[in-house]
């Protein structure tokens, strides 16, 4: 008797890989002996790009390499630009960058909880996420004139000042209350539980070794989280949620519990914006801008992991290269050992948990 | 084990309940639409221009067009709304804010021409 194996492709249209990941998978029954991602179905070039435009050309463009988080993409590159020339941001500048940045980090958590939900087979949790999230995009908006590409970060500053404070205070009062509904429609949901306890457990050296970061490293028990090491975050008390367990409830816990602990980074950033003066900043003339020669490297914590992004100037207009590291491309690699041995139905629920998003794979 | 299961399943599908009685968040567009701020960043519109090329050289999409005819005075200018981002650039980095980002966002147009701004500068000078 021979024993055949089945090859079966999930994706790249599957409605749950987020976007267009194909997983080849080989299949004994309902039981998945490898797993081979294939990634670049959303490649848009965008490290090719960065060598034709200018630095202020290229700056609106790197809200679309994670449109869930754009704010991350352009502070690293303002980042990159203001180190280059050694300009140092004003206080009330590092401040808004820091409120912003933490909405940011809440909507795409938001949306990654009824997106994961979504995949497990419910459909409430995905309405009233992205009824929370669309509060925090309507207040973005406000601010800098678009839902989801902002631009709003420029060279040296910001483009204008900060407003609408009281919508934050808002927006976070209704997160923090709406988590509770959360817990008792997600947390303690036996569905949930059953579908996601143990599964796609993912272990300390494991983790480190596929060079995974952010949420899903935090919630296999090591303590990294990049926010410490930041002088953008100076100042501010910032917790970090280190759980042990690595399986996939135990990230969704993580994501959760990190929704509350930006609640209070964005509440110290609220007490200081109310009492702050009018924005005062210098910005640099984005025209005919050129780096001095050499190399530049910066590093964010972003939703998805650590993001860095590495410019090499010749003192030109453009870089002569710049590279991205994003969170995400690490998290599909380690599809390959995470789902080997799981069954095909658990395929979908470890992905999910591990917030993969396909245009910063790809990118 | 299994009663406790129940309960939690049914305490959650009271949580969803609740929610049935709220109002709801969603819009009927296009009867009723958004107020939008000021900021929105829309079909942009061009008035004042006084031709130093800023906004060419900030566009990442290359939708900003400059003629100069050989006096160098009297200059056509393009912008071409099909290839634009909205980005914003333009209008910001514009010295004397002659381009504005309305709130426009309806762009849907049996003609081509409409998504194509044109104006004709320094001719008075």
């Amino acid at each position: 008797m021979t024993i055949t194996t089945l090859k079966l492709n999930l994706g790249p249209q599957h409605p749950s890989t987020h976007g267009v990941l194909r997983l080849l998978l080989e299949l004994d029954g309902e039981k998945i002996l490898s797993c081979e991602p294939d990634i670049g179905y959303l490649h848009r070039g965008m490290e090719k790009m960065a060598e034709k435009l200018s630095y202020i050309q290229y700056l609106p463009t790197v809200d679309r390499i994670d449109y869930l988080a754009g704010f991350f993409y352009s502070e690293l590159l303002c980042r990159i630009v203001e180190k280059a020339l050694g300009i140092e941001i004003p206080e009330k500048v590092r401040v808004i960058r820091v409120l912003l940045l933490e909405l940011n980090r809440i909507s795409s958590h938001l949306l990654w909880i009824g997106a994961f939900l979504m995949d497990l087979g419910a459909v409430s949790p995905f309405f009233y996420a992205f009824r929370d999230r669309e509060m925090i995009l309507r207040y973005f908006e406000k601010l800098t004139g678009q839902r989801m590409m902002y631009n709003y970060f420029v060279f040296g500053g910001v483009r204008r000042d900060i407003d609408f404070l009281e919508e934050v205070e808002n927006i976070i009062s209704v997160v923090s209350e709406k988590l509770n509904d959360y817990d008792k429609i997600i947390t303690e949901n036996p569905i949930f539980l059953r579908r996601t306890l143990n599964k796609g457990i993912l272990d300390k050296e494991t983790a480190l070794n596929y060079s995974i970061t952010g949420v899903n490293l935090r919630a296999s028990g090591v303590d990294f989280d990049y926010r410490f090491q930041d002088c953008l975050y100076k100042g501010f008390d910032i917790g970090t949620v280190v759980l042990e367990k690595g399986d996939a409830f135990t990230r969704y816990q993580a994501r959760t519990l990190e929704i509350k602990e930006s609640i209070k980074i964005i509440r110290q950033a609220l007490d200081y914006l109310k009492k702050s003066a009018k924005l005062e900043q210098k910005l640099v003339n984005p025209v005919n801008l050129k780096l001095p020669e050499g190399d530049y490297y910066a590093d964010i914590e972003a939703p998805r992991g650590l993001a860095s992004c590495f410019v090499r100037s010749l003192g030109e207009k453009e870089p002569y290269r710049l590279k991205w590291r994003t969170g995400s491309y690490y998290s599909v690699n380690l599809l390959r050992k995470l789902l080997v041995g799981e069954f095909l139905n658990d395929a979908i629920a470890i992905s999910g948990s591990l917030d993969i998003i396909l245009p910063e794979v790809d990118k | 084990m299994f009663l406790k299961e129940i309960i939690n399943l049914f305490k959650g599908l009271f949580t969803v309940f609740k929610h049935l009685f709220k109002r709801p968040v969603t819009l009927e567009y296009p009867e009723k639409r958004r107020c939008l701020n000021d900021v929105f960043r829309g079909k942009p519109e061009v008035q004042g221009c006084i031709g130093c090329g800023i906004c060419k050289k900030v566009c990442p999409a290359g939708a900003i067009k400059f003629d100069k005819d050989e006096s160098g005075k009297v200059y056509n200018f393009e912008f071409d709304f099909k290839k634009c981002i909205v980005c914003g650039n333009c209008s910001f980095y514009c010295p004397k804010g002659a381009i504005k980002m309305t709130k426009e966002y309806e762009l849907a147009t049996s003609d081509k021409e409409n998504l194509t701004l044109k104006y004709r500068g320094g001719a008075d000078d």
